[in-house]
């Protein structure tokens, strides 16, 4: 069997590489995308007492420190049996969404961006947030650093501390808001919304209006029918920070909507020989290999899955767009709901539809008159036992499961975090893709490999999860065996 | 001169975090041996950090500044042994990001973060300097480096300090 793999050179943030083996033909059989294995968080943990957790497992990803801190904090809700009052999830859920602000912001217009504004094949050294700025100006690049910058105030003002959170207790948020400090707020969720609009606008000038682009996005290569995920409200509107876990099956009907605590009973985690990765599956479907349809167990947890999972968007705004895109993509609605979208493309729009729910939520929590409140920090007073914390993280349903003894000293600790969910879904789209990419007599050239890579970089997968080592960053490099092993050709993404 | 230094890395991930350690020795030497006598940085000038970020946030992080110094840790792979330490700067740091794109799945390397923050016209530091130390395990969870890297702790703290007096 002849094997290709793109292939970090060296040891850096979030590497992973993607393995290609091909058959006898020339053609691809299998890829997988390897991740190496961070080893011994749980041993690191237990021992500890477990109101540590939202502090020490926003360490974990130095990407979205904010959701394990509060997928932390809810599970320590669970943990101590104790009823946050409304203004603290209140507080909460404003400064959540204020970090989903910055998280969707930098996926559509550094890392996902680039693809559709330069153009998937366009040449590397211009596929980047540098070509972005270029291509769509230099007030447009200042607008998202901006819009970056005045979130990561309220996140500090919020969270204590400008990278990592340390508000979140059992219960409570350590951080009331003030009449000044709300209205600083609610003047930057204003600004917010006309960041995520104009955003929108610009996806629909440059993506939208572009046929191949859409074309792109339609192509049965980058389609999966796959069971979504996402967290709803009382309405079955989208929610990030609270709700019910709701799955919805490839044809749109809701398969099961369960509480949080209860993951365990839907989800199980099947392994393969050739990966730490553990790919999470529908238990009551079961695991029937890395295929889509309705009867694979496989599911997906993404902005994408997340408007499937829905029956709209709790803002008004937001719903505007979420029926726009449902529209545009051809969904039928069936029995008053829009039929899925099964293009993993299109998960970019997605991505921004939900930043603008999140902006309008924002803006609405703002204005709370609630949401000023000071009664922020309640006593504890029972015996913990065991708690499930749940979030939707921008990159899929977070859970975090701690037990305790009575001093409430850990003694189990599991997460299922954002992107795991999706390990088997990327496993998928990274295989399909090369399928209908590599070939036998075809060139393996560098827009191919980023045409593979556009597979996965659409689930905005968090594999760094943890490390910063220099030089932080993930050259990929394809190297070509035949069917003895020995290298052929070397391919590199890399620009000199 | 408004100095921002900031240890890098995962301070639960063995050696990722060795550069939080070293921050936290610069910020206790400081601690134990005042400003009195210093000329060039007064201590309200002085922030000193941690953070587990890289790329866009870090050079968020940096904007406003005169001069930032990066503790770090490094694995390069090519004939360094745990503990070594290397002094680099934004340049070196280009030298070793071949690539502008994709620096990981989720961010851009901190060389083209800080091109996009020049051409947005932002206030950028002067002068950024990186002291970065190889290191050895960064698969295991633990609180403790494993000891090559420890006994570069105390070393790179004192090069911190003398960078930061420095004339």
């Amino acid at each position: 069997m002849s094997r290709i793999t793109i292939d970090p050179i060296t040891r850096l943030e979030g590497h992973g590489k993607i393995e290609i083996f091909l058959d006898k033909e020339g053609n691809v059989e299998n890829a997988y995308l390897q991740i190496p294995e961070l080893r011994g968080f749980e041993q690191f943990s237990v021992g500890r007492p477990a109101e540590e957790m939202p502090r020490i497992t926003n360490r974990i990803c130095g990407v979205c420190p904010e959701a394990h801190h509060m997928a932390g904090t809810k599970a320590l809700d669970a943990l101590f049996d104790i009823e946050p009052a409304p203004v603290v999830k209140k507080i909460r859920e404003m400064f959540y969404n204020s970090f989903y602000c910055t998280d969707h912001t930098v996926h559509f217009y550094a890392l996902g961006g680039p693809d559709f504004v330069i153009g998937p094949d366009g040449p590397p050294a211009e596929r980047n947030v540098l070509g972005v700025i270029h291509k769509v100006g230099l007030e447009i690049g200042g607008q998202v650093i901006a819009c970056r910058k005045r979130n990561h105030e309220v996140i500090q003002w919020l969270g204590g501390r400008g990278v990592h959170p340390v508000a979140g207790l059992p219960g409570g948020w350590s951080v009331a808001v003030t009449e000044e400090m709300r209205q600083k707020i609610e003047a930057i969720a204003k600004e917010n919304v006309a960041f995520a609009l104009f955003s929108l606008k610009l996806f629909e000038d440059v993506v939208l209006a572009n046929k191949a682009y859409v074309d792109l996005i339609l192509s049965d290569a980058y389609a999966h029918r796959t069971y979504y995920m996402g967290t709803v409200d009382e309405n079955n509107h989208l929610n990030f920070y609270d709700g019910m876990i709701r799955v919805t099956d490839p044809e749109g009907k809701e398969f099961v909507k369960y509480e949080a605590k209860d993951y365990m009973k839907h989800v199980a985690e099947h392994v393969e020989p050739w990966s730490y990765l553990k790919f999470p599956y529908l238990k009551n479907i079961g695991w029937k290999g890395f295929t889509d349809g309705m009867d694979s167990g496989v599911y997906c947890a993404t902005p994408l899955s997340r408007l499937n999972a829905a029956d709209g968007m709790a803002t008004p705004k937001a719903q505007e767009f979420f029926e726009k895109f449902y529209e545009t993509l051809g969904s039928k609605k069936v029995k008053g709901r829009y039929q899925p979208v099964h293009a993993r493309l299109a998960t970019h729009w997605a991505r921004l539809v939900e930043l603008l729910y999140a902006a309008e939520r924002m803006l609405e929590l703002a204005t709370d008159p609630e949401i000023t409140d000071p009664h922020v920090r309640p006593i504890v007073t029972n015996t913990p036992t065991e708690g499930v914390g749940c979030v939707e993280a921008p990159r899929g349903t977070l859970t975090h499961h701690y037990k305790t003894d009575e001093k409430g000293i850990l003694t189990r600790v599991n997460l299922i975090v954002g992107t795991t969910n999706n390990n088997a879904p990327i496993a998928m789209s990274i295989k399909k893709a090369a399928q209908g990419l590599i070939k036998k007599g075809v060139e393996v050239t560098e827009p191919i490999l980023n045409m593979i890579e556009m597979a996965f970089r659409n689930y905005d997968p968090c594999m760094s999860c943890a490390t910063h080592s220099l030089p932080g960053q993930m050259p990929l490099e394809v190297t070509i065996r035949d069917a003895d092993g020995e290298v052929i050709e070397v391919v590199s993404q890399f620009v000199q | 001169m408004k100095t921002l230094i900031v240890g890098l890395g995962n301070p639960i991930l063995t050696d990722d975090g060795v550069g939080v350690k070293v921050a936290y020795a610069v910020e206790e030497a400081l601690r134990r041996n005042p400003f009195s006598d210093r000329k060039r940085v007064s201590k309200d000038d002085l922030t000193i950090t941690e953070a587990s970020v890289g790329g866009l946030r870090l050079m968020e992080m940096m904007i406003g500044y005169d001069r930032v110094i990066l503790i770090d840790a490094i694995m390069r792979h090519n004939g360094h042994k745990p503990g070594d330490i290397f002094r680099l700067s934004t340049h070196d740091l280009r030298e070793i990001s071949l690539t502008q794109h994709n620096a990981s799945a989720h961010d851009t390397t901190l060389a083209t973060a800080l091109e996009v923050a020049e051409r947005m016209g932002q206030p950028l530091p002067k002068e950024v300097i990186i002291f970065a130390v190889e290191v050895e395990e960064i698969f295991v969870f633990s609180d403790e480096p494993t000891p090559a890297v420890a006994a570069a702790i105390p070393k790179v703290a004192k090069m911190v300090l003398e960078e930061i007096f420095k004339t």
